[in-house]
């Protein structure tokens, strides 16, 4: 094990996000838009999987609402950002109300409301349900998400109800979602490694001895939960302004997000910020990458008809085979860090 | 082995980039609305069988699934733009989902002719989306025509089922016209997936409806047709083209006879058009059985576009659109299609009515 010092760590860690954003610069300029948006994609479901890996993986709740703060996120922003002419005219039903009929903000500060909100949610829900534990937390939190889209269908005054908000400027481009991914790792990186990191997975090894050492478990997992929130309202806003359009059916904002979300984590292992990125890699690239399957095969004058549904259970049958060859997902808890890495190039130089 | 592997491969991409004219057809060909992607693509199939040139040049039609979900929606649109470099796109289904791929499409400037989305949204601000149907407005105002003009009904009990857009927007433009007609309604409320109505019936009972309305899908219109039967409620039921499948008559059975439904099209309406007995008889011929509404309108799709390339004289996307605009009085299997310069489709609703178990064509509201 190779142990390199902080400047230098702290010098790669700066080439090393140069080196990325290089790459995305040439993969925008360079490739067709579709690339360039499955590249985008993979931002902002980085987003949602880091900060869902951070309330899941290193403090050791099970959430399972992580849909409702994107949810919030992703309307708060979107109501922020659309012109008020586009408001007036897919409000069809009835009319929107006051303030987000006189308000347009830039996308910034939308953004960023939108994660203050989704925030607030998190404090209100996790207060009183962080007293819970394990599946009953998990239950909690699923209803949670479940309110929230019900009361997108219903408030059709605030949400335009089953309609949806359509025409919501596209905003989001491969730097808003890199460039708040990155945001992202830092904050939720320097959170976990700090004494309240420690703090929490000691609580996620043992709650009850963590408390006999003086750790107020409750207060450390609550300040996780809303910070877990808050990011899932700004990857929410990133979603909803990629999309140019949202509604509150199960597979848009509900509970078949969260699962896609909890895949991601678990794929890319439980409780690594490195892995939850590869995951959410994994997920946005597979389900594109795989349509090869369902493509009419044609060899000389015979043609197979494609299949659809083909690359579903190609996906699905790939990350079957991942769960049983390791069964804690691609890099476990491990994290990629540049000790890692070099004791890895080490190892086999010795060999 | 790896070499064999290289020169087939070769060979398949060769053989594959021959066509000229390419088209997407964006379907949701799994997921919860299979169904109906299903059954639109079957009516693209047989229309490119029947019709495979234009100009002179052959037409691929590029299948992509989206598994009814909408960032799927917006992927398969990028990737027919940009990596099959279609001309046009057939699709979407489901208007939330066209919604967001026709942002791309408008964004890119290519055509796109939705089959089946009749959500007023669609088209509105756009000028590359189109649609082959009518829109929720017009089928709303066809609804409340029948129930209140043509059948002199009453205090109609509106079953609405609050996730689904397309039902709370046909509700809302059938409320409007009872309103302007000065007839009474109620609301009722339900959501997808639901498997008792029970509550809903009773209080509609004994709010005395002369009818229910009920704009939703077929699922929920048979569950709540043979419910309120044997409730005791004898009076009309209604619905809209979410009926228009078998399986309304499938899973309603007794209860849905004397259900009366707006839709698109049906086989045994009057003055039908070359195109619509060419494709009645071809698809029978094909599939052994009488072709659905969505089908036809898969069809449609396909020869508006066709026809819309054929007056361009090209394949650029720019002129196709224009061209799609301009169609007036085409020939197509549900009718006479005239698109407006707001990419509506202009076009009489037809009236059908379920008897012992079998779909019957009643009368046609013009526009």
């Amino acid at each position: 094990m190779i142990k390199l010092n902080k400047k230098t760590q702290f010098f790669l860690t700066i080439i090393f996000i140069a080196v990325i954003i290089l790459l995305l610069f040439t993969a925008k300029e360079n490739l067709n838009s579709y690339i360039v948006r499955i590249i985008t994609l993979i931002g902002i479901y980085g987003i949602m999987s880091v900060s869902l890996n951070l309330i899941n993986g290193v403090s050791g709740v099970l959430s399972l609402g992580h849909a409702g703060f994107i949810a919030v996120g992703a309307y708060i922003s979107s109501l922020l950002t659309m012109s008020i002419y586009q408001k007036e005219a897919i409000f069809i039903i009835q009319k929107v109300i006051w303030p987000f009929n006189s308000i347009e903000m830039p996308f910034l500060f939308a953004t960023i409301i939108g994660g203050i909100v989704a925030a607030i949610f998190a404090f209100l829900v996790g207060w009183p349900s962080l007293r819970l534990s394990g599946d009953y937390f998990a239950i909690t939190t699923l209803g949670f998400a479940e309110i929230i889209r019900i009361l997108a269908l219903n408030l059709t005054s605030v949400t335009n109800g089953a309609l949806g908000l359509k025409s919501i400027p596209s905003y989001t481009n491969i730097w808003w979602a890199w460039g708040w991914l990155l945001v992202t790792v830092i904050v939720i990186a320097s959170y976990v490694n700090g004494t309240f990191g420690r703090a929490l997975r000691a609580i996620r090894e043992d709650k009850i001895a963590a408390a006999s050492m003086g750790i107020n478990v409750y207060k450390h997992q609550l300040i996780t939960f809303v910070l877990g929130g808050f990011f899932a309202g700004i990857s929410g806003s990133l979603y909803a302004h990629w999309l140019t359009t949202i509604d509150p059916r199960t597979n848009t904002i509900g509970i078949m997000l969260t699962f896609n979300i909890l895949i991601m984590v678990l794929i890319g292992g439980l409780g690594s910020i490195s892995g939850a990125i590869i995951g959410a890699g994994l997920f946005a690239i597979l389900s594109e990458v795989l349509r090869f399957f369902e493509e009419p095969i044609k060899i000389f004058n015979f043609e197979i008809a494609g299949i659809s549904g083909m690359r579903m259970l190609i996906f699905s049958a790939l990350f079957v085979l991942i769960m049983i060859l390791r069964p804690k997902g691609i890099l476990g808890r491990k994290e990629i860090t540049w000790n890692n890495v070099f004791s890895l190039f080490h190892r086999k130089g010795d060999k | 082995m790896k070499k064999i592997l290289i020169v087939l491969l070769i060979c398949v991409v060769s053989i594959s980039s021959f066509a000229t004219i390419k088209l997407a057809a964006l379907m949701p060909m799994t997921g919860s609305v299979a169904a109906f992607g299903r059954m639109i693509y079957n009516g693209i199939e047989l229309a490119n069988e029947l019709f495979p040139t234009v100009n002179g040049e052959e037409i691929e039609v590029v299948l992509l699934d989206n598994k009814s979900d909408k960032v799927e929606a917006v992927n398969t649109a990028r990737r027919a733009i940009e990596v099959e470099n279609v001309v046009a796109i057939l699709g979407e289904v489901i208007s939330g989902n066209t919604i967001a791929g026709g942002a791309v499409a408008e964004e890119s400037k290519v055509p796109m002719v939705s089959p089946s989305s009749t959500t007023p949204l669609v088209t509105q601000d756009k000028e590359y989306v189109s649609r082959v149907c009518f829109s929720d407005p017009f089928q709303g105002l066809a609804a409340a025509i029948l129930a209140y003009e043509i059948m002199g009904l009453d205090n109609t009990a509106i079953f609405i089922d609050v996730e689904q857009d397309y039902a709370v927007g046909f509700a809302n433009y059938f409320k409007q016209k009872a309103e302007d007609l000065g007839k009474n309604y109620f609301y009722e409320y339900y959501k997808s997936g639901d498997q008792d109505f029970t509550a809903q019936i009773s209080d509609a009972i004994a709010k005395n409806a002369g009818a229910f309305f009920i704009p939703g899908y077929y699922q929920e219109i048979a569950l709540i047709a043979s419910q309120a039967r044997q409730l005791g409620f004898y009076e009309p039921i209604l619905a809209g083209d979410g009926a228009a499948v078998p399986e309304t008559i499938e899973i309603g059975g007794d209860a849905v006879n004397n259900l009366y439904f707006t839709t698109h099209y049906d086989p045994g309406a009057p003055n039908t058009t070359e195109n619509a007995k060419l494709f009645v008889e071809k698809y029978t011929e094909k599939f052994g059985e009488a072709p659905g509404t969505f089908t036809a309108l898969g069809f449609d799709t396909y020869m508006v576009v066709r026809d819309a390339i054929e007056r361009a004289g090209s394949s650029d996307p720019e002129m196709i659109a224009k061209a799609i605009r301009e169609t007036v009085e085409f020939p197509g299997a549900t009718g006479f299609i005239t698109i407006d310069e707001n990419g509506d489709a202009i076009k009489s609703v037809a009236i059908v009515k379920i008897e012992d178990g079998e779909f019957v064509y009643s009368t046609t509201v013009n526009p």
